[in-house]
């Protein structure tokens, strides 16, 4: 009826769509640390597959999908709580490069832990929504039930995190800990708790970007699973300024858009390059970011 | 030492020289062996009572710093004589990968930055190597390295440029996309890299005929074989080592240091910050390319799943573990490399684990990434670094 919606243009686009709003999800959760404590968290893939596989590994006990996507996100908030608290707690106002080497380590101890626990085979999750595209005029439109589900995620997570960050109480305190830490301390804001709590919601949204990731037909849940995504997730934030939320989002969702096209018009094989090449060049043009406001650097 | 007066103590460097020579002369299997043997004696020997003599050091640091590197080189290589051919080739395998971390560990040392990318780097002088020789094989060794080191100079500058122009961890970011999608770049070129199964050197690296005759005639080819392996790379080791340790102490190396330890004030005495740090990123990688080039010689074969981003981690590991930012501990970190698969698996045998188990197949990333916590966390010198400390302490200690 309508040659538009399937046609090829549109088709990349609500598939670059999908795969945008994860990138977009992992970009924001970088964002989100790195406003707070000033440390770009290279775990931030591997801390959300680990507390997937522990809520995820309850369906083998009969508990159903939707408990156990609740527990995953549980095991996520605790999970970057403990985090916090244990392995990043000393490395503040240590040389930028600690956080990064203990970050870089947690990652492979994870993926080692996980792969030890539950092998490396693909462990396919239940599909709570078809997969399979609609069809319209006999032709299929780029977009099936599951694909609705993680843009419709996307969007309440994104909601959630704004309504928190800009309406409430306790995203003031924790907007202000990240910009004047000395400032909210003397008026009686917990800095510290602010700091884990920032992890925790952190490594939450993380969570739900994994379950989504694990979610998909095709991919499954793997060890690794979270390491190209993790890359993308990295250079949308970078593109957009480490500095913004929004910027992450909207790059992210972007970068999913632009680099379906790439997957369509050229292979597979040169979607990272693209992304990279993108990276540099954004880089070498606005090397603050697309979406921040130029900061001066104090001396 | 410093109770001796100079002659006493060039009359006794003599004395020990001539005895070991003798002693060589009289175990020697063959004349030619015999000659070998004094040779490099004298040269380890010779070199250290120089590189010990007071006041060498700061007089003429850089030959104090070439006579260092020929007479560790001297004895190593006339060690490889000696050993059996697997050690050899840990050896050989040690050596390239210390290469690597030496540039790894200039990078952080001298500028304060890091690469999550030294895998992939040194992919790109590995592959280069055996392109190289695929198209050209009567190239000598030394120009087909330089070739390799000329690549991933050209790659570094390439993804250096833009991230290190700024501050924070957008060069650590960088290069760990680029360690993860090496794999997929490398896939883009199939024609030239050879897929999936890479690439085989075209011959393979054999001593020459005089070398062969050195040894009883019984001796395997294998042996000398591993031992030439062990001989090349130990020679490009040190002769890397001593460029490294001049560039650390040059003036350049200095306006290196000072930007790790305050920016502000290296910008405020003229030091180009974003020259300087593309400068480092781009000696790095070279470093990792010429690592990997020798890496692809040993082996004689590339393929693409030995440089995935897994081998970037180790990497760090080895340099952390070893003590980052110092010339020692990227040593320390390639005989660490060397051994750690031995180490592993005698873990796994003497632990009761199935070495056909999920935690077995595990325990080289899950060891080498928690070393690398800990030692961040409580030990941030590494083993070079605390070592060197404690040393220094202890010496200010004495002095009261």
């Amino acid at each position: 009826m309508d040659p538009f919606l399937t046609s090829r243009f549109v088709t990349d686009l609500l598939g670059g769509l999908t795969n945008g709003v994860e990138y977009g999800l992992v970009a924001l959760s970088l964002v989100l640390i790195w406003r707070s404590t000033g440390i770009l968290n290279f775990a931030q893939g591997a801390m959300p597959m680990f507390a997937t596989y522990i809520g995820m590994g309850l369906l083998s006990y009969h508990v159903g999908y939707w408990p156990c996507v609740a527990i995953s996100i549980a095991a996520g908030f605790a999970i970057g709580g403990v985090t916090e608290r244990v392995l990043v707690r000393p490395l503040y106002g240590k040389p930028e490069i600690n956080p990064i080497v203990v970050m870089v380590g947690y990652l492979i101890v994870l993926e080692g832990v996980a792969a030890a626990i539950w092998s490396t085979t693909p462990r396919s999750l239940p599909i709570p929504f078809s997969p399979i595209e609609w069809q319209l005029g006999g032709k299929p439109i780029a977009l099936s039930p599951f694909d609705v589900y993680v843009i419709v995620t996307g969007v309440i997570v994104m909601t959630a995190i704004t309504i928190l960050f800009q309406f409430t109480k306790l995203g003031l305190q924790l907007r202000a800990s990240a910009l004047a830490p000395e400032v909210s301390r003397l008026l009686g804001v917990r800095v510290g708790r602010m700091l884990t709590l920032g992890w925790m919601i952190s490594t939450a949204v993380g969570t739900v970007t994994a379950v989504l990731v694990a979610s998909n037909f095709f991919t499954g849940l793997t060890p690794q699973v979270m390491d190209s995504i993790f890359a993308f997730g990295f250079i949308a934030a970078a593109i957009g300024g480490l500095d913004s939320p929004v910027g992450a989002l909207v790059m992210g969702i972007v970068l999913g858009i632009v680099l379906q096209f790439v997957t369509d018009y050229l292979n597979s094989n040169s979607v990272i390059i693209v992304a990279l090449v993108m990276l540099i060049a954004s880089l070498m043009i606005r090397p603050s970011g697309i979406f921040t406001r130029n900061a001066s650097r104090r001396v | 030492m410093a109770s001796l007066t100079s002659r006493r103590r060039l009359a006794s460097i003599l004395a020990v020289v001539v005895v070991a020579d003798v002693v060589a002369v009289v175990l020697a299997s063959s004349a030619h062996a015999a000659l070998l043997s004094v040779v490099m004696i004298t040269i380890a020997l010779g070199g250290a009572a120089a590189a010990t003599t007071p006041g060498l050091r700061a007089a003429h640091p850089v030959t104090w710093r070439a006579t260092l590197c020929a007479a560790l080189v001297a004895a190593t290589l006339w060690l490889t004589f000696f050993l059996p051919a697997t050690t050899n080739f840990n050896l050989a395998t040690g050596a390239s990968m210390s290469i690597v971390l030496l540039g790894l560990s200039f990078l952080t040392g001298a500028s304060g930055q890091i690469s999550l990318g030294n895998g992939a780097f040194m992919g790109v002088g590995a592959f280069a190597v055996a392109i190289w020789a695929n198209h050209h094989s009567s190239t000598p060794i030394i120009v087909t390295l330089l070739i390799a080191t000329a690549c991933g100079a050209i790659v570094g500058l390439l993804l250096g440029l833009p991230a290190t122009r700024l501050r924070g961890p957008y060069l650590a970011g960088m290069t760990l996309a680029f360690a993860v999608a090496f794999t997929a770049i490398l896939g883009s070129f199939n024609s030239w890299t050879g897929g999936d199964s890479g690439l085989q050197l075209p011959v393979a690296l054999t001593p020459p005929r005089w070398i062969v005759d050195l040894f009883h005639s019984g001796t395997e080819i294998l042996t000398t074989n591993s031992m030439w392996l062990a001989d090349i790379s130990i020679l490009v080791t040190g002769v890397a080592f001593f460029f490294m340790a001049n560039l650390f102490a040059s003036r350049t190396g200095r306006a290196m240091r000072l930007i790790r330890d305050n920016d502000v004030a290296a910008e405020l005495v003229g030091i180009s910050l974003p020259r300087m740090r593309v400068l480092a990123f781009t000696i790095s990688s070279a470093y990792a390319a010429l690592g990997g080039g020798v890496y692809a010689l040993i082996n004689n074969a590339v393929s693409p799943s030995t440089f995935t981003f897994p081998l970037s981690v180790t990497i760090l590991s080895l340099i952390v573990i070893g003590g980052i930012g110092t010339i020692p501990g990227a040593l320390i970190g390639g005989i660490i490399y060397a051994y750690s698969a031995n180490v592993i698996s005698w873990i796994t045998n003497n632990s009761g684990l199935n070495p056909q188990g999920n935690l077995a197949s595990q325990l080289n990333g899950i060891i080498f990434g928690a070393l690398l916590i800990v030692t961040m966390l409580f030990a941030p010198l590494g083993i070079s670094g605390s070592v060197h400390r404690m040393w220094r302490s202890r010496r200010e200690h004495r002095r009261g």
